[in-house]
């Protein structure tokens, strides 16, 4: 470094070569790479935002709505949401409440349509009760024991009971159905939800947030649930949902309620709420009133409800929802045991050593590649192997199921490996040096920390998988069906498939509008998935404190 | 366990005149631990190598190791990076067993039964070694947790309220604690998550207590507060301590073994002799900085 100030001779020296000390430094490289990922960024966002935008126009056809409707729009529900934001900048506790209010609505109307998808209309009240008896309430028995006792053979007995129980289920179907027939629906209801969720209710109420008399709270809740079957029946819902809706939807926002309103500074967090679904009522009622036009959605009741049709007014997407969700629960399953297991052994017990070693490491080479091969070779598999080979039937539940398992394993595989691999290995020494066993590591110590990631991953994965057709082609879903799935072996349809062949209908109420509301009821469903994951994940991240 | 309290009472009668840790605090002398008067206690030995020698793979990581750690004191292990001391602390607990690539020949022996036996079981080994880590790793779990963990895993009865407080008294982490225990480990300060993680291992009562660096992350004050914990768990547990401080090893240690490169054990004896009276150049360059 010629140019070094040199103590002796000082600047400015023979060489003539002076260096400005505090001159500018060119950053123009930087400043133009900043610019170009920003750029990039804006790309991407905005042509998916203006994508998105006209599909958006389309489903809920929103040009045919007058002016002075957007007007109304925009002083019932715009303005109070503007306001809440607004105000939930100054007062913190406000907005937090109004979000857990609103999530806690939310959440339960969609937890509720998935138990009545789930139990009503798939499984019947009648299965649900073989394995409740069987299965879920060993679990729950077993986990209140785990929580109050110190007790090791618990995690051991709830894993026998996760394999035996569904068996025993399967095997004696036939005779519990029946003595559950005894009952009927929302006689098995009231014993499998209401009860226990009452008992929750008493715990939560009484002992975990300490809002006052548990025994009145899961008395309230019996109560509501007998007064309110006369009152469903008038008005025509059938027993059942609201047994469901009451679990999933009632109680939990009763606790949140009552939860807000045990705390005087949180109970201003009650009005925004409010003012937003009154806003949203008189949406509803005034221009009709008025007289202005609406808009006319082709995303409505009516088509989340109705089969498909070749009348554009009476197409519905409903056998393709219930198909699509069938199956990705399925998914859920399959890839959470296969992918999750397969992680762990390979970061947790799989030898680091010898010939064994390299076996291990083709396996991992192999799997990420794996995560590449398009998705028709794996419908080209499933067709071959599940469709064909195994005679799981073309097009059924199960054969979707396991090929679009496969198609995502590798993705939930490699996610899940990160997360495992994301643990600090000062933990795991921490644990084998307290004298605890791989099982004891694995479970108490690897797992609590991984499992955030390892729900990212997946859910990202079920993204994928819910969205692909093009196996769905190949082992031959249909892409139309009138009824919906009731068994594994059925044969189904699914929301892709249905948009698919949409695209192609003669019509441009099918090209414009019908397609475009069953895009966003595919996005719906991927958004309150991606919810429901983080809602987990943000739980799980919490708990581990 | 029966065993391990039989270990505690002889200790503590034997103890005759332990010097108060105020005192400690206030002479400006190195004291060695030689000096705290645990010498008595120390007759039996507990831990014996004999010609134990470790490789990774191919690499030779000890060199032909044989000591004899008394019972009931403090023993440092000191030498430079790479030198083998923690191997030869993660060979006592089997831990070198978690690395595939780690083979150790030679044996090893705890109260006179070789713990390289096929009928030792590693798991159980670490019930009864308890080790404390170079970086503070308490687990993401809460104070109370964090003390319990061991003796859940191990299936421990008893009281566990009493466990832990027993365990975090000991660890002389109580009073700063005590209103806090649902709080996280991980929000203590650095010098306070070691101590629970050496309330973590002593709260299942083990016979050895193995230190790897225990004070290293540490600032002066945390550390001090550490060395003064080991000199009092001295009175009940064994400690073994690898080092990389020549004046904490002068400070707390009854006995040390000085390990030079190559994984060789070069001198092993009173930490008074090696520090004053070293019988290697090697050893006496290394400890007044000639080298290393």
């Amino acid at each position: 470094m010629a140019t070094e100030t040199d103590p002796q001779t000082g600047p400015g020296d023979a060489t003539g070569e002076t260096r400005t000390p505090f001159g500018e430094v060119s950053r123009l490289s930087g400043i133009v790479f900043e610019y170009l990922t920003l750029a990039a960024s804006m790309f991407g966002i905005l042509s998916l935002g203006i994508l998105l935008s006209y599909v958006f126009w389309d489903a809920f056809g929103l040009e045919t709505a007058d002016p002075v409707w957007y007007a109304v729009l925009v002083g019932t529900v715009g303005l109070p949401l503007v306001g809440q934001a607004l105000y939930a900048r100054r007062n913190p506790v406000a907005g937090e409440v109004a979000l857990e209010l609103g999530s806690t609505l939310l959440g339960g109307v969609l937890a509720g349509l998935a138990l009545v998808v789930v139990l009503e209309v798939i499984a019947g009240s009648e299965v649900w009760f073989a394995y409740f008896l069987t299965t879920v309430l060993p679990l729950g028995s077993l986990y209140v024991y785990g929580q109050r006792n110190e007790a090791t053979w618990v995690g051991l007995a709830a894993l026998g009971v996760l394999i035996v129980g569904p068996a025993i289920g399967t095997a004696a179907l036939d005779p519990l159905t029946t003595v559950a027939g005894l009952f009927g629906g929302p006689g098995i209801y009231l014993l499998s939800m209401v009860l226990p969720a009452a008992l929750l209710c008493r715990y939560l109420v009484g002992e975990f947030l300490e809002l006052g008399n548990g025994d009145y709270a899961a008395g309230a809740t019996l109560a509501l649930a007998v007064v309110g079957i006369p009152v469903v029946d008038t008005v025509g819902v059938a027993r059942s949902v609201w047994l469901l809706f009451l679990v999933a939807l009632v109680m939990p926002f009763g606790i949140v309620v009552a939860k807000t309103l045990a705390v005087p500074e949180r109970r201003v967090g009650f009005v925004a709420p409010a003012v937003i679904i009154v806003g949203i009522g008189l949406l509803a009622v005034l221009p009709e009133t008025v007289g202005v036009a609406g808009p006319s959605p082709w995303f409505d009741w009516q088509y989340v409800t109705s089969n498909p049709s070749r009348f554009a007014d009476q197409a519905g997407l409903y056998p393709a929802i219930i198909g699509s969700v069938f199956m990705i629960v399925a998914v859920a399953i399959l890839t959470l045991i296969v992918g999750v297991g397969t992680a762990v052994y390979l970061e947790e017990y799989a030898p680091s050593s010898g010939i064994a070693a390299s076996v291990v490491r083709l396996i991992r080479i192999n799997i990420s590649n794996l995560a590449g091969v398009p998705s028709v070779v794996y419908g080209l598999l499933g067709l071959a192997v599940f469709a064909n080979t195994l005679r799981l039937g073309f097009g059924t539940v199960v054969t979707a199921a396991f090929t679009l398992s496969l198609l995502i394993l590798p993705i939930v595989i490699i996610s899940s490996r990160e997360a495992i691999r994301s643990v600090p290995d000062s933990l795991r020494d921490a644990s084998y040096g307290m004298g605890a066993t791989r099982w004891q590591t694995v479970r108490n110590v690897v797992m609590p920390r991984a499992i955030p990631g390892i729900l990212t991953g997946t859910i990202l994965a079920l993204g994928r998988a819910i969205g692909e057709t093009a196996p769905l082609i190949m082992i031959g879903v249909a892409t139309s069906i009138y009824s919906t799935p009731s068994g594994l072996f059925d044969k189904i349809s699914a929301m892709p498939m249905q948009i698919f062949v949409w695209a192609s209908f003669p019509g441009e109420e099918f090209q414009y509008g019908v397609l475009a509301a069953g895009v966003v009821t595919l996005l719906v469903v991927l958004l309150t998935m991606n919810s429901i994951a983080i809602l987990l994940r943000n739980k799980f991240e919490r708990s581990e404190i | 366990m029966s065993k391990n309290e039989n270990t505690i009472t002889t200790e503590e009668s034997t103890d005759a005149d332990p010097k108060t840790t105020d005192e400690k605090l206030i002479s400006t002398e190195v004291t060695t631990g030689t000096e705290t008067g645990r010498t008595a206690a120390g007759g039996r030995t507990i831990i014996e190598a004999r010609n134990v020698d470790v490789y990774y793979d191919d690499l030779r990581a000890l060199d032909d190791v044989s000591l004899q750690i008394p019972e009931g004191q403090v023993t440092a292990m000191i030498g430079p990076s790479g030198c083998g001391k923690s191997t030869f602390l993660r060979c006592i607990n089997r831990m070198n067993d978690l690395v595939d690539a780690a083979r150790v020949e030679g044996d090893l022996l705890l109260k006179n039964k070789n713990v390289y036996d096929d009928d030792v079981d590693p798991v159980a080994l670490r019930r009864r070694v308890g080790m404390v880590f170079q970086e503070p790793n308490p687990f993401p779990k809460s104070i109370y947790d964090n003390v319990a963990y061991g003796r859940r895993i191990q299936g421990l009865d008893g009281d566990m309220d009493e466990a832990v407080e027993q365990a975090l008294r000991r660890a002389a982490l109580w009073d700063e604690v005590k209103d806090q225990l649902d709080k996280s480990g991980l929000d203590l300060s650095g010098g306070q998550q070691q101590r629970l993680c050496i309330a973590r291992a002593i709260a299942v009562d083990p016979e050895v207590v193995l230190m790897d660096e225990p004070a290293s992350a540490l600032d002066p004050i945390a550390t001090s507060k550490i060395e003064d914990l080991i000199d009092e768990l001295a009175e009940e547990y064994t400690v073994v301590i690898v080092t990389h401080n020549m004046q904490q090893a002068a400070r707390i240690s009854d006995k040390t073994a000085v390990f030079l490169t190559g994984g060789e054990l070069i001198e092993f004896g009173d930490t008074e002799k090696i520090f004053e009276n070293p019988e290697h150049q090697r050893v006496e360059d290394y400890i007044t900085g000639k080298f290393g």
